[in-house]
């Protein structure tokens, strides 16, 4: 040990030299390994979309080398070669780049963790290095945190493997996504990272005991943090995700650090900054905001007219109400900017038109009288007179004819035509791909094709463009993220992403009945285990139906639950019966008439018969599975007179035995309610059973709307049968007068 | 009148049984002066005028009968028994005297010792319109060795989280570790309107808590609450984030008592004071738009001192160390004027002795307190001891860290180090005792003898 100790205080020496010699270093992974920007990232990787008119990855290389990074390496894997090229052509490559960028391309990345392993692999990091995405645009000086971060890991000993960034900001700020939002457990002296925790879709925060445990007595929980993706690692953290292959994000890694902390004995601690700007677009939501976060200048130096890619032609002027405009950009008569435009170089704009908080692009046309508001318009987009378009996104090439109308949210991908005269609904994604292209991409590893197969495709297979959804003159397919992948969860999600919706209405509604909850689990918590088995029954079903699953295994799924939750066969019954009984109002509400319920019950009861015949076997399971019908018709006492026909249609389908019923119907009467049940269904029931036995007598039955049952004799003669036990002979029914409306034949 | 002060004087010290075996607890001498007068002394420092006390037949009647218990406060005390035996929790006690309560209240409890700014605390009450304010300290270490106890106690007893938001006066959380199974749990929408909260575990309640009148009379409603700590602290603390204002339905019944309050005297003033919050920018958070506080009612404060003595005499240990400190809180002569104390002995000045003491020829005392009317003979020792009243010291003995309750005889040339000596006890001469408890006069000596 003490030898151990000896060499890495030799180390220490010698790193701590080097620290000074050594460049500082960053790894900038230029792609987000999921598909949260298809179908746009279908023709441009996400880190070259423009935001302010610049490509994202120029953004984050901006940071990093005004942060001191002297040397970055991009990885990239989707379209590695449009951001080659892109790279190469700018500033970055040139000779006198004070930030040397070393360009890796691999196929084979499939997460954050195949790129680290590969650092590890090559061995690439010497020192602590800056860990950003392609997509973040900052301006925070992370060298104070750089600082902490390198006297912490002198103090400790390299037990700190990685200071994570944030930015303070309250719940509710526009640049904080949902999905993005954490909730950080600290301790409030050393800054150390206690529990990390995503927090979408929660109501409760839980923190474990164990975080608690640390000698300090002041800890800290934050919800105002703004995640900025940017940590600084040390050279450990490749290590430890060559160590582990099961960590694939940031998020694996840190979560798996913070739990195997004590094995491990690594360390993340935290760096909040107040006034830096620092935020990833990871959805379209976060493009909005932090495109006009950009033009409101809160990432200054990083304005849209410090043209800080020194390019050519891309200088702008900034005048009040942060309005930018290009070079050689033409303004109609009439025509408004009013707060934060930036409109790119030898735009024109036409009469009468109307912008706020907008970015347009290069080499743009807007016809007369066009409404822009939060719009956000790529180059050589083509915008026709009387458009309205509100916090949209349009790509490049795109052409918007007459009369369009874009609501909120949506999006027109690459080269997409649209109109004329037409409005497309809120957060409609209209491509040039159709999305069972998609599909099809997804045989062919979707993440390592630079080679847009799609293209040869579409040309071989083109289908007819619908005019309803893009209009008469209109070129594209309504997207739809397919839903089939189920693996991947991002694909569920909107290109959009979900809003932050401040409503603790809806949380604090749950308090009473979380009370209850709470008080009923702690008196009975198996009764729990009978309402989940309940819900899966239910859920078993309901796929059964949608998916047409044979009734063999739909016993077999059940069979399973049933051990699953510990459940006797006789609650396996009892519950199964309920679910069907109640399956018409689980789907259709409660507010079903008593003729619509069983209209719906009676063809499930014949579909589901043979599941019903696995369980109720012996003479006992029929009397069970009586009074389990007995205690719902006793629930649900609007529907009382459904019961016979229910009965009726178990006898039928040979569920339930004649005996069984009769038996059910002579004993058992426990309360005055099931009494007067019996007493109300009573007649009816003995006589079907009448009606079972002798029936050489019967041809058959029907029932008459007001409950009445028709027996239809052998002799051509009808036998109705009232509730109040009445019988009469081809008489119409008395409470309604009618002959027809009682069904009788 | 704003505030009604009540002192909490009826607990039984079931912490620390060997002391208020004899002596109920209220009445431990503290620095020579009964326990329940340093929370008087405390109210009286504000400018309290009258103090219902709330305590046992006992202890009233040494108040009233016994000199040595001299209580020696101007305010009108309006002593109210309860029953001993009726198991009676704090909450119980605020119950009994509801009658009596006519305004908001503060509730301060009898074994507390501190020289907090109690202003503090009451202006968070004033200032945020609060439910409840409360004090808390940061939590002291005992450097004193307890006797009986060998190489120091391990901190067995079960951590409190409460949860402040960023500013440290509004109380979001608490619990006792050993409800916390499943670990904290915050729901979100609480972090949502309060995004830091500081959770700290090393605090010490001073139970001294400001309540509003509305809270007694909800006590009044719900007998099933006993406690004040246990069990209304934290349901209010809870409440204050269920919905309460829209929603008739949820139980609260704190409100429902606002609401009757209103009806009574208050109304106009709260109205007031309602539109006043409405028409105000001021607001107590940032970051969103909602109303001051999120239109909650049912506000919880706590006030942190980050200095200063504040104990709460509840346990051996904390005795001793409140005896060490207790000459700091008040200006009166170390030596009391009719003690007679002989000019050839060793006094510190870190040491009281109490009226009508005898201290002999070379003695020397150190950083000890000397009970009333107690004679300690000549060639005595004592240093870091606690020597309670009418004790008799025969001569050459040498106390070391013990305590001596009242009317103990310790023979001549005893040896006592960190020791607890019962009430009337007798140490036979010569005896030399270590680390041992002497109390129970029934069992007439279970110590542990020692002889060279």
């Amino acid at each position: 040990m003490s030898s151990r100790g000896g060499k890495q205080k030799k180390g220490n020496v010698t790193s701590e030299q080097e620290e000074e010699e050594q460049p500082l270093q960053a790894v900038l992974v230029a792609d987000s390994f999921n598909r949260r920007f298809f179908p746009i990232s279908k023709d441009q990787p996400r880190a070259l979309l423009p935001l302010g008119n610049v490509a994202m990855i120029d953004y984050t290389l901006e940071f990093l080398t005004s942060t001191g990074v002297q040397e970055t390496f991009v990885f990239c894997c989707w379209m590695s070669n449009k951001i080659k090229d892109h790279l190469l052509k700018s500033k970055w490559c040139r000779p006198t780049s004070p930030n040397v960028v070393h360009i890796i391309t691999s196929d084979l990345y499939r997460s954050l963790g195949d790129v680290l392993r590969d650092v590890d692999a090559k061995n690439l990091v010497r020192n602590d290095f800056i860990l950003v995405y392609g997509d973040v645009v900052s301006n925070i000086d992370v060298s104070q945190a750089l600082q902490e971060h390198r006297h912490r890991r002198k103090v400790d000993k390299n037990i700190s493997v990685m200071t994570m960034v944030f930015k303070e900001s309250s719940p509710g700020h526009k640049t904080r996504c949902e999905e993005d939002d954490v909730i950080v457990a600290m301790d409030s002296k050393s800054k150390r990272v206690l529990h990390y925790q995503k927090t979408q879709g929660l109501k409760k925060l839980q923190f474990p005991m164990n975080i608690f445990q640390h000698g300090s007595d002041e800890f800290e929980i934050r919800h105002d943090l703004l995640d900025c993706h940017i940590s600084i690692c040390s050279p450990q953290v490749a290590e430890l995700f060559t160590d582990n292959f099961d960590y694939q994000t940031r998020n694996d890694f840190v979560r798996g650090i913070l739990v195997n902390e004590e094995i491990l004995g690594n360390q993340i601690h935290l760096y909040v900054t107040q006034d830096g700007y620092g935020a990833r677009v990871s959805n379209l939501q976060m493009y909005d905001s932090v495109s006009l976060d950009m033009v409101r200048r809160w990432v200054y130096p990083l304005t849209p007219e410090a043209n800080f890619t020194d390019q050519q032609g891309q200088g702008c002027t900034h005048s009040r109400h942060n309005v930018y405009r290009g070079a050689e950009v033409s303004l109609g008569h009439g025509s408004q900017m009013e707060e934060n435009v930036l409109i790119g170089r030898d735009t024109s704009i036409g009469a009468n038109c109307h912008i706020s908080n907008s970015v347009i692009g290069n080499n743009c046309t807007i016809g007369d009288n066009v409404v822009l508001d939060r719009a956000h318009m790529w180059n050589n987009v083509h915008v026709s007179s009387n458009v309205e378009i509100h916090q949209s996104v349009v790509c490049d090439g795109a052409v918007v004819k007459e009369a369009v109308r874009l609501n909120k949210q949506c999006v027109l991908a690459y080269n997409v035509v649209i109109g004329p005269n037409l409005s497309l609904p809120e957060g409609t994604v209209v491509s040039m791909h159709h999305p069972e292209e998609e599909e099809e991409d997804d045989d062919d590893e979707f993440l390592s094709d630079d080679q847009e197969v799609g293209h040869s495709k579409d040309k071989t297979r083109q289908k007819a463009f619908n005019p309803a959804e893009v209009g008469p003159e209109g070129k594209g397919y309504i997207w739809k993220a397919s839903m089939n992948d189920t693996e991947d969860e991002e694909l569920a999600q909107c290109l959009w992403g979900l809003v932050l919706n401040p409503d603790p209405e809806s949380d604090s509604e749950s308090e009473a009945s979380e009370e209850s909850q709470d008080r009923s689990r702690s008196v009975s918590p198996e009764i729990d285990d009978v309402n989940a088995f309940q819900l899966e029954v239910l859920g078993t079903l309901q796929r059964g139906l949608e998916e047409n699953i044979v009734c063999d295994n739909l016993v077999l799924e059940i069979n399973s639950l049933k051990y699953a939750y510990n459940i006797t066969l006789k609650e396996v019954m009892q519950i199964l019966t309920r679910v069907v009984l109640e399956y018409p109002f689980q789907q259709q509400g409660t507010q079903l008439t008593t003729l619509q319920y069983t209209g719906s019950l009676l063809p499930l009861l014949k579909t589901w018969s043979p599941v019903f015949k696995n369980y109720i076997k012996r003479a006992q399971d029929h009397l069970d599975c009586l009074s389990a019908v007995e205690e719902l018709f006793l629930e649900q006492d609007t529907h009382q007179t459904a019961m016979v026909k229910v009965l009726m249609k178990m006898y039928q389908l040979e569920i339930l035995e004649e005996e069984a019923i009769l038996k059910w119907f002579s004993t058992g009467a426990t309360n005055d309610k099931s009494r007067q049940l019996r007493k109300n269904q009573g007649v009816r029931l003995g006589q079907i059973c009448v009606w079972g036995k002798p029936s050489q007598n019967v041809k058959g039955y029907q029932f008459g709307h007001c409950g009445s049952l028709i027996l239809l004799l052998q002799k051509e003669t009808t036998l109705l049968i009232f509730s109040d036990g009445v019988q009469r002979k081809q008489t119409p029914c008395s409470q309604c007068h009618k002959k027809e409306s009682c069904g009788m034949v | 009148m704003e505030l009604q002060a009540v002192l909490m004087a009826a607990g039984g010290g079931s912490r620390m049984m060997d002391l208020t075996y004899n002596t109920p607890k209220p009445l431990l001498p503290v620095g020579n002066k009964p326990l329940i007068w340093y929370p008087l002394n405390l109210l009286e420092r504000v400018g309290f005028e009258e103090v219902i006390v709330i305590t046992t037949k006992e202890v009233q009647k040494m108040i009233s009968t016994d000199p040595k218990v001299k209580l020696d406060v101007k305010m009108k005390l309006d002593l109210v028994c309860i029953q001993e035996d009726a198991d009676m929790g704090t909450a119980d006690a605020l119950r009994h005297i509801q009658q009596k309560v006519k305004t908001d209240v503060l509730v301060v409890s009898c074994d507390l010792i501190t020289d907090a700014a109690l202003h503090e605390v009451v202006d968070l009450f004033r200032a945020h319109n609060a439910t409840l304010s409360m004090l808390m300290s940061k939590a002291h270490e005992f450097t004193e060795t307890v006797p009986g106890q060998k190489g120091k106690k391990k901190t067995g007893e079960q951590r409190d989280f409460v949860g402040v938001d960023g500013t440290g006066k509004r109380l979001l959380f608490m619990a006792n570790e050993a409800d916390l199974d499943e670990g904290v749990v915050i729901r979100k929408s609480i972090m949502r309107k309060h995004p830091r909260m500081h959770i700290k575990t090393g605090l010490v309640d001073a139970h001294l808590y400001c309540l509003k009148k509305s809270v007694v009379d909800f006590l009044a409603d719900n007998k099933s609450i006993s406690s004040i700590r246990g069990e209304l602290v934290p349901y209010l603390v809870r409440k204050q984030f269920s919905k309460s204002t829209n929603s008739p339905k949820v139980i609260d019944e704190t409100h429902q008592n606002l609401k009757k309050n209103d009806s009574n005297i208050s109304s106009r003033d709260e109205e007031l004071l309602h539109l006043t919050q409405e028409r105000s920018c001021w607001n107590d958070h940032r970051g969103d738009m909602s109303d001051a506080y999120h239109g909650g009612r049912l506000r919880c404060y706590v006030h942190i001192m980050d200095e200063g003595i504040c104990y709460r005499v509840n346990t051996l240990a904390a005795y001793i160390e409140a005896n060490r400190l207790a000459p700091k809180l008040f200006d009166e002569p170390a030596v009391h004027p009719s003690a007679v104390v002989s000019e050839r002995c060793l006094i510190g000045a870190d040491s009281i002795i109490g009226a009508s003491c005898q201290i002999s020829d070379k003695t020397s005392i150190k950083r000890s307190t000397i009970g009333v009317s107690t004679t300690v003979r000549e060639k005595v020792k004592v240093t870091n001891s606690i020597i309670m009243h009418g004790v008799t010291i025969e001569e050459g003995c040498n106390i070391q860290g013990s305590v001596i309750c009242s009317n103990a005889v310790i023979g001549r040339g005893a040896d006592i180090k960190y020791c607890l000596v019962g009430s009337a006890q007798r140490i036979e001469p010569d005896a030399e005792v270590n680390i041992t408890y002497h109390y129970k006069s029934i069992t007439y000596n279970n110590c542990h003898k020692v002889s060279k």
